[in-house]
């Protein structure tokens, strides 16, 4: 037992000599999630534009305030009523292969989108509103539109829309640019490896300027604990999605601290309308949504990290409503709403949401307590991602009340607005009204802007009207930073710019 | 020929083996959940056009059988596809595997270099101080849910005393922690057998005989009794085995370590058909051949064991 334990330590003491120090210069970033594919045409996942944003460039950038910025288009001029955008491009802008950026690179890449190889994956059809894309000369390219899409210019600057070297690809193969991209971003790929870990290096010829730092790296650690661990060890200098478990633990470190900023997801119930559901009374939504403390929840399970919402948008969100006041917390009025509607006291509802997400599962666990104070019975149904997305909601199979949470990414209500509330969308198997779906196509048919604001304006109070949902709250983004990390600005739509960060040793 | 017929029967049961788990396991998989919803999951404008696009880029538009059979020539022939989500499936699926069995061949050796010795130590001085000592640790160590002691191991040695990485597999010291949790968990287990079947053995008669012949008390231990009384281990560990290489998930989550256990259930929860599939086959063939190894063992172990 003694020759064991020296052993033991003999060989704890030989590894400590093996652990492998931190360079200078180089950030260590740590996320749940591995995008596993580096395709732009290829990802849906937020994760993906928190690393590729540092990669590949779109022809407009937006900034972390959510503005529009040139990006690797210098201007741009909207013409013939929103049916053709001409662009004027970069110059002496080249990939990191060292392939120029030119107007033929812009084609190739709409080309590739809005063509077969854009159809195997899932960003073409954020792109449809898209026909073609035509080359003036080296430097200018028209875009010409299939219809007006106001949200098009903000499409621009993420995911599918991002700039791709048409040599590389066609030399190397899809599959190769899949595992090892090219752009012409402020940082180069240098290596990937699935489920651990991707490596960038500081790429100096960088149009706005070379990055102060070496190199980032951005290790993929799925278990909370653990990623806390990391970075606790000194091994990470920055978390994203940080646990709400986790923030007293971070805040209690003083090498440590929790930074945050309103993010663009949103989290509700979506209430089944349709008969025989008893949700079909509008009455009954009402009433569910006056027995639920929204603060509470949020100052529970949230750590206080998070907005109360009356819309399922946030304030930075193009469309929102800043007046317009979500039912107050009110047991006593949703009593009398229920009982109104003919509801009996010990009635049974049932929520159906997806288990992942530990603190979604605390959250509905509560609420079945708010329900049971206004003497509803509820009960919980978890239910696997899969399952949920593909046999549940779009099949109208759902119980009374089921989850919806929505990573609007746009920033622009326009998107959530219509899956949710158009009928026959995915995520509105049950209908709305008439005038609602007049409304969202009316939407999609104005370019004015202040009067495209106000028709998705009025979007978000009817929705409210009709209490098709109980709104909960939009979930801040959180960050926790080692005090090695300077010029960190957190993204609400993680999206991190990582040109001016530098670490200090 | 006896034993060429053997093994011939061996080969004939893993290939029957191999079609009979991944052809169910295809077909269930494909009953509950569609890889072209989990691809727009996170995405806004989906509609019914958009999903049969990509059904038909990933060939799910194909009958079952076709889909089938593509996937079970493709595998025989080594030729393993492409993922749905992360493109070609076989460096995916060899990082996978030689992180997983780098973690279970030490995590074994760890176990055996502890329990064997200690196992014996127990059965000859059954009743002692120092055998109650090794029974209570054995009973801690099963009774420890293996999260919790990884979870308290990096605590201690990561973020305390910063001496061992908290997670990955980089370099040889990343091996200690996960190799120690799942090491403490399978000792407590063989230790248990040693002991035991050492206790039976040691008072068999053969053994007063080879005592009485006037042999060291090392040949008798190690030769004699440990050799008699290792099928039930072998037997165990066969099945160990078996279970690590796909059973390590909660390990493998609090270590961050890529192996085959993470892989499975991901691709189960994305509906990557193509590496579930080839996952499922390869741990299906190697438990098959591990068995086939515990087999030779017995009979190089026991002679009196043949083949019938």
């Amino acid at each position: 037992m003694m020759k064991l334990t020296r052993m033991l330590l003999a060989a704890t003491a030989l590894t400590v000599v093996a652990l492998p120090a931190v360079a200078s210069g180089t950030l260590t970033i740590a996320q749940r999630q591995d995008p596993q594919n580096w395709d732009p045409v290829d990802t849906f996942i937020l994760a993906w534009g928190g690393i590729a944003s540092n990669i590949y460039d779109g022809l407009i950038r937006r900034d972390e305030s959510l503005k529009l910025q040139p990006g690797l288009a210098e201007s741009w001029e909207v013409l013939d009523d929103g049916m053709r955008i001409r662009f004027m491009l970069r110059d002496g802008v080249t990939f990191h292969n060292g392939e120029p950026f030119d107007a033929e690179a812009v084609k190739y890449t709409f080309d590739r989108l809005l063509g077969e190889q854009g159809a195997q994956g899932p960003q073409q059809s954020n792109y449809t509103t898209i026909d073609r894309v035509e080359i003036v000369d080296e430097n200018t390219i028209d875009m010409f539109m299939a219809q007006p899409d106001p949200v098009i210019l903000t499409k621009l600057s993420g995911y599918g829309a991002m700039i791709v070297p048409p040599d590389y690809i066609e030399e190397m193969g899809e599959e190769h640019f899949n595992l090892n991209p090219v752009g012409t971003g402020p940082f180069k790929f240098v290596s990937y490896s699935q489920g651990v870990q991707i490596e960038l290096e500081a790429n100096p010829d960088y149009f706005e300027g070379s990055p102060e730092l070496d190199g980032v790296v951005f290790r993929f650690i799925q278990e909370d604990s653990t990623r806390l661990a990391e970075l606790q060890s000194g091994s990470v200098d920055i978390l994203n999605n940080v646990a709400y478990s986790a923030i007293p633990t971070v805040e209690a470190d003083d090498n440590l601290k929790i930074v945050s900023v309103p993010g663009p997801t949103i989290y509700s119930l979506a209430l089944k309308s349709v008969e025989p559901a008893l949700t079909s009374d509008v009455n009954v939504r009402r009433a569910l949504n006056m027995a639920v403390d929204k603060q509470a929840l949020i100052d529970a399970f949230l750590g206080g990290r998070g907005t109360p919402i009356s819309q399922l948008q946030g304030e930075m969100s193009f469309g929102y409503v800043p007046d317009l006041e979500g039912y107050p917390y009110d047991p006593e009025q949703a009593r009398a709403l229920l009982q109104k509607a003919g509801v009996a006291p010990g009635t049974k509802m049932t929520i159906d949401y997806r288990s992942g997400n530990s603190t979604f599962n605390e959250v509905v666990q509560a609420m079945s307590g708010f329900f049971s104070n206004v003497g509803l019975d509820v009960g919980l149904n978890p239910m696997e991602d899969a399952v949920f997305l593909n046999e549940i909601v779009p099949q109208g199979r759902t119980n009374e009340m089921f989850q919806f949470n929505w990573g609007g990414w746009t920033f622009d209500f326009d998107n959530t607005a219509y899956l949710s509330y158009r009928d026959g969308e995915k995520w509105n198997p049950y209908g709305t009204s008439e005038e609602m779906n007049r409304l969202l196509v009316e939407g999609r048919e104005v370019s004015d802007v202040a009067e495209r604001e106000s028709i998705l304006q009025d979007i978000a109070r009817l929705a409210h009207e009709e209490a098709y949902h109980i709104p909960l709250y939009v979930e801040d983004q959180i960050y926790a930073i080692s005090d090695r990390v300077q010029n960190f600005t957190p993204a609400p739509d993680i999206r991190l710019r990582l040109v001016d960060v530098s670490v200090t040793d | 020929m006896p034993i060429l017929g053997f093994i011939f029967q061996r080969v004939l049961q893993a290939i029957f083996v191999l079609i009979a788990v991944t052809l169910f396991i295809s077909y269930a998989i494909r009953l509950t959940g569609d890889p072209a919803v989990m691809m727009l999951r996170e995405s806004a404008n989906v509609t019914p056009e958009d999903l049969a696009r990509i059904r038909e880029g990933l060939g799910l538009n194909q009958p079952f059988y076709v889909q089938y059979w593509e996937f079970i020539s493709g595998f025989v022939t080594g030729d393993l596809g492409v993922s749905f989500f992360r493109g070609p499936i076989g460096p995916i699926v060899s990082d996978a595997l030689g992180a997983t069995l780098l973690l279970a061949l030490t995590s074994l050796a760890v176990s055996l270099l502890i329990s064997i010795p200690l196992g014996i130590y127990a059965a000859r001085n059954r009743g002692s101080f120092g055998d109650q000592v090794i029974r209570i640790f054995s009973l801690a160590g099963l009774s420890f849910p293996n999260f919790w002691l990884g979870i308290m191991l990096i605590l201690i040695f990561s973020v305390t005393l910063r001496w061992l990485p908290a997670s990955g597999l980089q370099g040889p010291a990343s091996l200690i922690m996960p190799a120690v949790t799942i090491g403490v968990i399978l000792t407590s287990t063989n230790l248990r057998i040693v002991r035991t079947t050492m206790l039976d053995t040691l008072s068999a008669q053969f053994i007063m005989v080879a005592r009485a012949k006037g042999l060291s008390e090392r040949s008798v231990i190690y030769k004699h009794a440990l050799r008699n009384s290792s099928i039930a281990l072998v037997t165990y560990l066969g099945l160990q085995f078996g279970s690590l290489m796909g059973g390590l998930v909660v390990v493998e989550l609090v270590f961050n370590w890529p192996g085959m256990g993470t892989l499975a259930i991901e691709a189960i929860s994305q509906r990557d058909y193509p590496i579930l599939q080839t996952v499922i086959s390869i741990l299906a063939l190697m438990i098959v051949a591990v068995n086939l190894v515990v087999d030779f063992l017995y009979m190089a172990l026991d002679p009196r064991i043949r083949l019938e």
